[in-house]
């Protein structure tokens, strides 16, 4: 079970395999080592796909699960016994997809660290699944589930006045530690046990495990008892190395950390509480306990939807914990949202709450405080302005009780590595609402953050009617004749993008809709098109207000107020820089025209821009006035890429239960000459525009698949230059541009670190 | 006097027609398949193209289908 466990296992399976052909070769099984290599895949897929041994019990129709024997789980939703079988499985297992009626899990060696983090142990863990499947636990998933948790808990990652130590109830398991080079290495031997084999030894109570809300009649309370913790301290800036050792791909002994924070006598508390008013809806709490299950701090992830209150959770956090607290977030906008939300929630005074961004550097004042701030503000290698200089000597210098990080999705590993080698928490909280990238550096999470602690199921959200019920539909759009003829042609390969998204019938499916949802509905509307050629072409004939990268803050803002309450604004167009950043409460239909080829983040962070909850609750629930009160279209040019990407970007949301409608009579067949191209010299012509545009101003420059963030920033720097192209270079959101010379070169863009050329490598790091 | 081609009619919707259009414009002179581009969804094609027009299409519908990786 050792070995490269986690990587090792497939992260996603196909459900429901039906066709032979589609069997795909696995990489080897953790506990299938049974299985004959030589046999072939497909014996083995079918062998492992056979689970007619597997026995049911007599009373299976009153338990919600079935459990296999390749770690697989899958939950019936609609018995009785769901919400509890939920809880436990999501502290125990992967979620890999959540439809309405049937949930799969996957059990990995990750996510029983995670269950043990939370203080589950193994034979509880056993037992309520036992309990809760309507067959017999396979051996091998008991054999699986003692071989990852065996070891976990036994090391413990504790601050103490400012330095690391390792702590555990067995020495022996220390002395292990020990042996592996990297660790040693950490190690730093105080002046009296040179020895190198003694540890110092302290006397710490034994801590009081209560659990409610599980399942009746497992008694999770164990006895509390005097132990002796044997520890040795390690370098801080080794932290993380010895805590990647330490990880079940190696060593083996994950470690926990945990923060004791209310015997915490050395940082002084920070005087702030919840409002009355803020009133944490169930899941927050529950999340929340999670987080503070046995009275101390855990370190960890937790994952929301967008628009379903994360930051509710960040500020309710902070109050529990009530020591300084550093909360890091992506850009300038939401350092002020954050702080906003710090004063809207807690009882915070606005002396103990500053701000640290380029422009707007607040002193510290007191000694405790939160801080809010950005992740390229601390991570920043270059030369800094006095005033920043001092500023972040205080944040290295101080102990943090809570570090706060909105959004870890989106920052890089090795700009997290820098900010959490940077400053000194006791305990790290990291919020976000989609836990994919594609570039799968999220396992990379686990160990700099924690494990996650909580993750809330979309579907069930918005059936209590806590983020709004979205309609996704995908509109089939075919391409007209002389479009598709252009797109074949080889030397029309780099419009491929500007040519589906122009496609006339796309366009007029567009101005449909748009028409639909404006007179029927008295809807307010967002347009997303990430090719700006679309963007303004569509924008310009439909008369539409559009913002992209260039757009200056005045005319945003003048825009959106607009937006937000004109009734004769119902619709806007938006370039990629609306994906985030951008808060449109009152929108509550989006088009999306064109998009950054797959990826499926785009997708949840495009789709989040409506959850925000609308209406009367009354009317939201199921069976209410208004089944669905936001409408997610995705316009489609068929028999292009289009589909691929298409297809590609929805599986996140697919995963979380989303189901996509196809569309394919729009506009319908009756519209005529009132929607626009109808007439095909008006088409000839829109595709003459296409063809005669230059190459850099059509196509969307050609990206890897999927370079995630790091393809999404080149974008980024793309539509800069596009501005710079225009004469109209005023990138306001743009937080480092604040006219300090040098300093503005240095700090631009956070680059890929592999592509950096050698001699600056050591620089940053 | 009335020549006799034997071929294929093919029934298609307008972006497959232009995609074997296209296939075949692609070709060489002597290879070209197309005996006449009857209207905007029909074609009457050489009758050993059949196989290879498949064949594209079916190369050009992968391409453009995702399919969940496992």
């Amino acid at each position: 079970m050792t070995g490269d466990g986690d990587r090792g296992r497939p992260k996603k399976k196909l459900k429901n395999s039906a066709k032979a052909s589609h069997f795909v070769e696995y990489k080897e099984l953790d506990y299938a080592e049974d299985f004959d290599e030589e046999t072939g895949d497909r014996d083995g897929e079918a062998k492992k796909r056979d689970f007619t041994k597997l026995e049911l019990k007599l009373d299976h129709s009153n338990r919600p699960l079935w459990a296999c024997s390749d770690g697989r789980i899958f939950l019936e939703t609609f018995s009785p016994l769901y919400k509890q079988a939920y809880d436990f499985l999501i502290a125990i297992a992967e979620p890999v997809c959540r439809p309405e009626s049937m949930h799969e899990y996957n059990l990995t060696p990750h996510s029983l660290y995670a269950a043990v983090s939370v203080g589950l142990e193994t034979e509880t863990i056993v037992n309520v699944l036992n309990k809760l499947s309507k067959t017999k636990l396979p051996k091998e998933m008991i054999d699986f589930i003692h071989g990852s948790t065996a070891n976990y808990g036994k090391v413990k990652l504790v601050l103490k006045k400012n330095r690391y130590f390792i702590e555990s109830p067995f020495p022996e398991v220390l002395k292990k530690l020990l042996k592996d080079d990297v660790i040693n290495k950490a190690r730093i031997s105080s002046e009296e046990n040179r020895a190198g084999e003694a540890f110092s030894i302290s006397k710490a109570p034994g801590e009081i495990n209560t659990h409610s809300g599980l399942l009746d009649g497992v008694d999770l309370a164990a006895v509390a008892e005097e132990k002796e913790i044997h520890s040795f301290e390690v370098d801080p800036s080794q932290v993380e190395s010895v805590k990647q050792r330490c990880l079940p791909n190696a060593l083996n002994y994950p470690m926990l950390e945990e923060y004791d924070f209310r015997n915490d006598t050395v940082n002084p508390d920070l005087n702030m509480e919840l409002k009355p008013q803020a009133q944490p809806r169930p899941y927050q709490e529950k999340s929340l306990s999670k987080m503070f299950g046995n009275g101390r701090a855990r370190s960890g992830i937790i994952v929301l939807p967008c628009g379903a209150g994360k930051s509710l959770v960040g500020v309710s956090a902070a109050c529990r914990i009530k020591k300084s607290c550093l909360c890091l977030a992506t850009n300038a906008v939401s350092v002020d949202q954050w702080a906003f939300q710090f004063k809207l929630w807690s009882t915070i005074r606005d002396d103990q709450i500053c701000r640290f961004t380029s422009d707007n550097k607040e002193k510290f004042r007191g000694n405790t405080g939160v801080v809010v701030t950005t992740y390229n503000m601390v991570a920043f290698g270059g030369k800094r302005s006095e005033d920043s200089e001092k500023i972040i000597e205080e944040i290295r210098n101080r102990e943090w009780g809570l570090l706060l990080m909105d959004e870890v999705h989106v920052v890089p590993a090795h700009m997290f590595r820098k900010v959490i080698s940077i400053t000194k928490s006791h305990c790290k909280l990291g919020l976000t609402a989609t836990l994919v990238r594609e570039d799968e550096r999220i396992t990379d999470l686990n160990f700099l953050i924690g494990p996650k602690l909580y993750e809330a199921n979309w579907l069930d959200l918005v059936k209590g009617g806590f983020i709004a019920n979205v309609q996704c539909a995908e509109v089939w759009c075919p391409m007209t004749k002389e479009f598709f003829a252009e797109y074949l042609k080889k030397e029309n390969s780099k419009k491929k993008q500007a040519l589906y998204v122009m496609n006339p019938n796309k366009f007029r499916a567009c101005e449909f809709l748009i028409r639909f949802h404006e007179q029927q509905r008295g809807d307010k509307i967002i347009v997303f098109a990430d090719n700006l050629f679309a963007l303004t072409a569509y924008a310009m004939r439909l008369r539409k207000p559009m913002i992209y990268g260039a757009t200056s803050h005045q005319e945003r803002t003048r825009i959106l107020e607009a937006f937000k309450h004109s009734p004769d604004v119902n619709t806007i167009f938006l370039s990629k820089v609306g994906d985030n950043s951008i808060d449109i409460p009152e929108a509550n239909v989006i088009i999306q025209i064109s998009s950054h080829a797959g990826s499926r983040r785009q997708e949840a962070q495009r789709l989040g821009r409506i959850l925000r909850a609308k209406g009367r609750p009354q009317d939201r629930m199921a069976g209410g006035k208004e089944e669905y009160n936001a409408f997610f279209y995705s316009l489609v040019s068929t028999d292009t890429q289009e589909m691929y990407y298409s297809t590609k970007r929805q599986q996140f949301l697919i995963d979380q239960g989303y189901s996509f409608k196809v569309i394919t009579s729009l506009p319908p067949l009756d519209s005529g000459p009132e929607l626009s191209l109808y007439h095909l010299n008006e088409q000839l012509d829109l595709l003459n525009k296409v063809l005669s545009a230059g190459d850099d101003a059509v196509g969307l420059e050609q990206l890897e698949e999927d370079a995630d963030d790091i393809a999404l920033l080149k974008a980024r720097r793309t539509v800069g230059s596009m501005s710079a192209l225009s004469g109209a270079s005023g990138m306001v959101y743009m937080e480092y541009n604040t006219g300090h010379g040098k300093k503005k070169v240095a700090k631009i863009k956070p680059k890929d670190p592999s592509k950096r050329h050698s001699l600056f490598k050591k620089r940053f790091g | 006097m009335v020549n006799a081609i034997k071929g294929i009619f093919i029934s298609c919707d307008v972006q497959m027609a232009q995609l074997i259009v296209h296939m075949n414009a692609s070709l060489p002179a002597s290879h070209k398949f197309i005996v006449h581009v009857l209207d905007n969804t029909h074609l009457f094609v050489q009758p050993h193209a059949a196989e290879m027009i498949r064949a594209g299409i079916s190369n050009f519908r992968d391409q453009n289908s995702y399919e969940k990786p496992t």
